[in-house]
């Protein structure tokens, strides 16, 4: 019943925001299908752009990245708008940094965001949900171990809660691909790695193809089998957390490893 | 930013000179104080006249502190009205208001040319008074009851579509973007995701354009669009103040009741 | 970034082990909110149920619509302009002056009726003052005071006047109550008197907010103005009434016209100025939330 991973591929990705920034320099990437890859660099290196353009949330200004089968383009090509662009997203879970839940309505009902692709507009306006979304959305809570609360409103969970509700939210869109911007960076130290266990335990259970942005990089290398390190736009590092020394870790940020870059050092201040 | 916290010595140790705020200030209170010059001769302010017809309010006040209660029954018609009015103007309005207010936000509103036009309508509706719309529908669809919900609605839609649509400008949007990044249309977004965060504050706001209602309804009847309005109209013209002190007596009561009421259903919504 | 600004509680290092977590919680019943639902839904019912209306008079409002925006607007009697002028600037006058009487009287009655500035026995028989006045319509007060100023516009502006007091009464207490009590317990702390509490460590903190609710009930009279013409007191009532009566549905789209533009003028003043005074910029606030996504 669940579907496996979809394959990324980045191809000469480019982004320039409209005050001329260039977010993302002519990327080449290829995540193969039920990957987790994992994303350092500095704030502002890049990470969160790079995730953006995945979805479309963030269009390319030139190039372009394959997701399943379809694909995003720059100005110049076909670009995805309207309901395919809307069924790619489907397609692409996301959990965000500040848990992006609306928090006056319940659990529930937030996690069911996750199927409004697939509801008629005389459902989602009337809130009559198909009671297979409904089953769906519940077992996407079992799945992050947090179904007891699925009708109190956001706002009563915990930080650490809240981003598992999130990643329910992700998984109730059924999704090939799962994108995660700095999941754990409002988080404190262990929830941030029960947080990471479950997006780990997604990744290896349902074969979903994960790419999360960490600021952390112990926290990367420790859950993510490939690693990849952004500067200035760039890929300046690509290869699996043993392969990251401390030189790769200077180019990436630009100097020495400091108990500011490792979650580990922060925890035990 | 460690830089701007230490400052370079000789900044700090100098005495600045006091900046120069009076100068708008004193202009201000000058143009404010030539406009109140100018509204005071155009309105013809006569303090004088109350010194000189202070008497008449002491007749007056003694008459409007002995409501003339035999005339109860005949008010309770308009009185109904009234409260029939305000019911159904703030349900109307309220739907209508709803979507609108959606249209009108730049939070919920990706499309700048309708979001304009929208903006632009509502403050064109916001800018008619409400006897205005009242007296204009009185002559389209006729006296009653009719002509004053519309022109209630037209009003309550201009309120709250204009609060609400304020409420959802200030509402974090990362919920909307999330269930944008799932695929779901502005529509989608927008109900599952906004609609739920300003339903304390649209809530409150309808039960503040009730209490409203409830107070011009008993106005706008004095263009013959139905309600107290109508009573108010034929007693003021005999001077029965005894009688026009119990409808005064009558909305006291009506608004403050609801006052009551909804700003304690307020404070469970908020 | 991550520790110090958590809004989160501290979460258990582990996902806890089968217990509540884990089961599917019963579906709940709100028997609260049904209720309320109900009897808000009763209420409305009744109400449509009850009102004495000829709905068939909705059949051709749309005809009838149409021919009455023709009468009015098609075109409006421009030789009326300078009269439907004079007529709102009256109101506008009116307005100006009940706002700025209500303020000159609400003032110091606001500070009287905020607790811990006076006295309960004065706090409370001013804050019924207010809610009575707020309670009665500016056209009934303008009957109520009528028969001393006679039917002009002065007695229209009283009204606005005194209509004013009851709503900046109350917005000015709750607002002086609401200040940040810091400045206010630094005040106290150096000796100061009541005196020195509202002028250093209330006023300073409440100024913004209670400046624009006095341009927001500004906003308020200029429209509340256009009634006060019905009974007499001049103005855009005044010249409405005049027309409607012999059916010059030229003239009072001339009226309206004028009134609507300049009410947008002023709203649009009045609102960059509030903006200006509690935001520090001419402009609303932007949205919140950065990265918005686009289509
Ligand atoms: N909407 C935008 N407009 C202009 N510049 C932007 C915008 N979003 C991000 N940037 C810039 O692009 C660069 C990369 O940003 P981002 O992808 O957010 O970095 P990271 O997530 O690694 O911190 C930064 O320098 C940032 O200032
Ligand atoms: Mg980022």
């Amino acid at each position: 019943m669940e579907r496996t991973g979809a394959d990324i591929r980045f191809e000469n990705a480019t982004v320039t925001y409209p005050n001329g920034h260039a977010g993302l320099k002519g990327i080449t990437l290829d995540i193969p299908a039920g990957q987790m890859v994992g994303v350092v660099g500095l704030s502002g290196a890049g990470k969160s752009t790079l995730v953006r353009t995945i979805n479309g949330l963030v269009p390319l200004s030139a190039g372009s990245i394959a997701v399943g089968g379809h694909t995003l383009t720059g100005r110049g090509g076909t670009q995805l708008r309207g309901r395919e662009l809307r069924e790619l997203r489907s397609n692409v879970g996301m959990v965000f940094q500040s848990f992006n839940l609306a928090k006056r309505t319940t659990v529930i009902n937030n996690v069911l965001m996750g199927r409004l692709y697939h509801s008629p507009a005389w459902r989602t306006l009337l809130g009559a949900w198909k009671n297979d979304d409904v089953e769906l959305a519940m077992r996407a809570l079992e799945r992050v171990e947090i179904v007891g609360k699925a009708y109190e409103p956001a706002a009563s969970l915990s930080g650490g809660q809240q981003q598992r509700v999130a990643i329910a939210r992700a998984l109730a869109q059924r999704p090939q691909v799962i994108l995660a911007d700095e999941p754990v960076a409002s988080l404190d130290p262990p929830t941030s790695h029960v947080v990471m266990r479950d997006l780990a335990r997604i990744n290896a259970e349902l074969g979903i193809t994960v790419v999360v942005n960490l600021h952390f990089l112990d926290l990367a290398r420790t859950y993510s089998e490939r690693l990849i390190g952004m500067r200035a736009g760039e890929i300046v590092f690509d290869g699996t957390g043993a392969e990251a020394d401390e030189a790769v870790f200077e180019s990436i940020y630009g100097r020495s490893l400091t108990a500011e870059d490792v979650l580990e050092a922060r925890a035990e201040l | 930013m460690s830089q701007a916290a230490a400052p370079s010595a000789p900044y700090m140790g100098q005495r600045p000179s006091k900046p120069r705020r009076g100068r708008p200030t004193a202009a201000a209170v000058v143009v404010l104080a030539a406009i109140t010059v100018w509204a005071g001769l155009g309105v013809g302010v006569d303090l004088a006249a109350i010194g000189r017809n202070w008497q008449n309010a002491v007749v007056n006040t003694t008459q409007l502190l002995q409501p003339d209660y035999a005339f109860f029954p005949k008010t309770i018609p308009a009185l109904l009205e009234t409260l029939n009015m305000a019911v159904i103007a703030t349900f109307i309005g309220s739907l209508l208001s709803v979507p609108l207010a959606f249209l009108a936000s730049r939070a919920t509103n990706p499309n700048a040319p309708l979001l304009g036009a929208v903006r632009f309508g509502m403050n064109l509706i916001r800018s008619v008074p409400d006897i205005l719309y009242a007296a204009i529908l009185v002559a389209v669809v006729g006296v009653g009851a009719l002509s004053g919900i519309m022109a209630l609605v037209l009003f309550n839609v201009g309120i709250i579509v204009k609060l609400v649509s304020e409420a959802l400008d200030a509402e974090d949007l990362g919920a909307q973007e999330a269930a944008l990044a799932a695929g779901a249309t502005w529509t989608g977004a927008n109900r599952s995701a906004m609609l739920p965060q300003i339903l304390p504050s649209l809530a409150s706001q309808v039960l503040y354009t009730f209490e409203i209602n409830i107070r011009a309804s008993t106005v706008i009847g004095l263009v013959g669009a139905g309600g107290l309005g109508i009573l108010i109209d034929n007693v003021r013209s005999f001077f029965r103040y005894h009688e026009l002190s119990l409808i005064i007596l009558e909305i006291l009561v009506m608004v403050l009741v609801l006052e009551a009421l909804s700003s304690a259903l307020r404070k469970r919504l908020v | 970034m991550s520790v110090e600004t958590a809004t989160s509680k501290p979460a258990p290092a582990a996902p806890p082990g089968p217990g509540r977590l884990h089961q599917r919680p019963a579906r709940p019943a709100h028997w609260g909110r049904k209720a309320l639902w109900l009897l808000v839904s009763l209420i409305v019912v009744a109400a449509f149920w009850s009102v004495k209306i000829k709905w068939s008079a909705l059949a051709d409002f749309g005809p009838q619509l149409v021919k009455y925006l023709g009468l009015m607007f098609g075109p409006p009697d421009w030789s009326k302009f300078g009269e439907a002028f004079s007529a709102v600037v009256l109101s506008v006058q009116m307005a100006w002056i009940g706002t700025v009487l209500g303020i000159l009287i609400s003032f110091p009655l606001s500070f009287l009726a905020a607790r811990g500035l006076a006295p309960r026995a004065v706090n409370w028989p001013l804050r019924v003052l207010f809610a009575v006045i707020r309670a009665v319509p500016e056209v009934v007060i303008a009957i109520l005071i009528l028969s001393v100023t006679g039917l002009t516009p002065f007695t229209g502006a009283l009204a606005l006047a005194v209509g004013s007091v009851g709503t900046l009464g109350k917005w000015g207490y709750e607002s002086f109550e609401g200040v940040d009590p810091g400045p206010k317990e630094a005040v106290r702390s150096t000796g100061g008197g009541t005196l020195a509490l509202i002028r250093w460590g209330i006023w300073p903190s409440a100024a913004p907010e209670v400046l624009s609710f006095w341009l927001y009930r500004f906003e308020i009279n200029v429209r509340a103005s256009a009634i006060l013409g019905l009974i007499g007191a001049g103005g855009i009532g005044k010249m409405l009434t005049d027309n409607v009566q012999f059916r010059n549905w030229d003239a009072v789209g001339m009226l309206l016209l004028v009134v609507i533009v300049v009410t947008m003028i002023i709203d649009q003043l009045s609102g960059a100025v509030r903006n200006r005074l509690v935001n520090g910029s001419w402009r609303p606030p932007r949205s919140r939330g950065r990265n918005r996504p686009r289509r």
